[in-house]
């Protein structure tokens, strides 16, 4: 009873606290350089694929109810509307292939290289597991099995989402646009300007950099991809400018972006090649 | 006796990393409490003697290679808490119900403040707020965690 109460060996303890706390402040380091946590989730991954998976399954279990308890005239509602988008969207793209010859027929004449727009998509699922609420990543369904490569585009129905940061076996990381390490060359869609857009780590905002105070620029201004930086293609929805902060004083204007993309309630997304 | 011990912590531990994983609706994740860490600082109170620094820092690897996190992050807090954990462990174990729900919220102020120290190190943005009602809702969800693991405990290992 007595050696319940009180603890043993304590003279043992610091020595132990000093030993962990050397090696995981030199693993911190170590891993902030060479980044080689990377490969111990590759090497684990089948041990951890499942752990995601059975962390993800509440959610898939309450999806699985909800769709099956849907009405039957709300899903017929559903199957209506959704036939109804299809026609609209399909009339829309008949005309992009003429679009297509008109665009490099104009691009010939002003002698500018032709850029070739990706063709294949394929659909990957998120894998719904609660990360580190600060840290701006999602993990997906799709591993090395499928020929995805490291900062491959990722976009949803409505905007692009980021780019793949980690490849394993079953599953693939995915770096969002929000996330404070990531920017990329975005262009104003009215004026054709290069705009920096990184992110804030905030999920419904992002901030572009280095503006001039004398540029133009107005809220409500579309952001694209400019496909210079040669990571993501060129023409897809980044988001739209909500704020524009003018201060005299400082250097550069400070200009808000709203990523067009849902980045926080998405099931699906989309890789590009 | 000590190895049943063991097997029922680790699996207990797993089962919260678990949980610890499971996603929850966009507003309330922010303010979500360490799970893990809570189940860990119970264990090290029940049995000092068995579980201590070993465990925090195998799990909190662990949890870092599942979260994404530089390696090390959270072992290095994980370290740290049940460290004084175990320094303070005979004062805590004489204090009242309520002062220990106090005495949880000084063992984990260092763990909170050590965590937001860490990501401005390693430039991991974060929200002042949020961590501060974290702390706040992991020392109320403490005495329904603390009643359910002693539960647990009365039951498997002795």
């Amino acid at each position: 009873m007595k050696s319940e109460l009180h603890f043993r060996g304590e003279r043992f303890i610091i020595i132990k606290l000093l030993i962990f706390l050397l090696l995981s402040i030199t693993f911190l380091f170590a891993d902030i350089n060479l980044k080689y946590s990377n490969e111990i989730r590759k090497k684990f991954s089948h041990v951890i694929q499942p752990i995601y998976s059975l962390a993800a399954l509440p959610t898939d279990i309450y999806n699985s109810i909800s769709t099956y308890v849907t009405y039957k005239n709300n899903l017929i509602l559903e199957k209506k509307e959704l036939e109804k988008k299809i026609l609209i969207q399909s009339g829309i793209i008949q005309k992009i292939p003429s679009l297509q010859e008109e665009n490099k027929r104009l691009k010939k004449l002003l002698y500018s290289s032709n850029t070739s727009s990706s063709s294949k998509i394929q659909m990957a699922e998120l894998i719904k597991v609660n990360l580190n609420p600060f840290h701006n990543k999602i993990i997906i369904n799709e591993g090395a099995n499928k020929n995805i490569f490291i900062g491959q585009t990722v976009i949803d129905s409505v905007g692009v989402l980021g780019q793949v940061s980690e490849i394993n076996n079953d599953f693939s990381v995915v770096t969002l646009i929000t996330d404070p390490a990531h920017a990329l060359l975005g262009v104003n869609a009215r004026t054709n300007k290069r705009i920096i857009i990184s992110g804030i780590g905030d999920n419904r905002k992002l901030i572009a950099k280095y503006i001039p105070l004398n540029e133009d620029i107005q809220e409500g201004d579309i952001i694209i991809t400019s496909g210079l930086d040669n990571v993501f293609p060129e023409g897809y929805l980044i988001g739209q400018i909500s704020k524009i902060n003018r201060k005299e004083s400082d250097d550069f204007l400070s200009v808000f972006v709203t990523p067009s993309s849902s980045l926080s309630s998405n099931r699906e997304v989309m890789l590009l090649w | 006796m000590v190895n049943k011990i063991h097997f029922v912590v680790i699996l207990i531990l797993l089962i919260s990393m678990i949980i610890n994983l499971f996603p929850l609706p966009e507003i309330i994740t922010p303010y979500k409490p360490p799970l893990l860490m809570l189940v860990l600082i119970y264990w090290s109170l029940a049995f000092p003697n068995q579980i201590n620094l070993t465990y925090a820092f195998v799990f909190g690897i662990i949890m870092d290679v599942l979260l994404l996190m530089p390696l090390g992050y959270n072992a290095f807090l994980y370290t740290v808490t049940i460290y004084l954990i175990i320094i303070y462990y005979p004062q805590i174990r004489l204090h009242s119900y309520w002062n220990k729900m106090f005495s949880l919220l000084i063992i984990l102020l260092p763990y909170f403040i050590m965590s937001t120290f860490t990501n401005n190190m390693l430039n991991i943005s974060y929200d002042i707020l949020e961590v501060f009602v974290s702390m706040i809702v992991s020392v109320l969800i403490w005495p329904l965690l603390f009643s359910m693991l002693r539960f647990i405990r009365l039951k498997y290992t002795v």
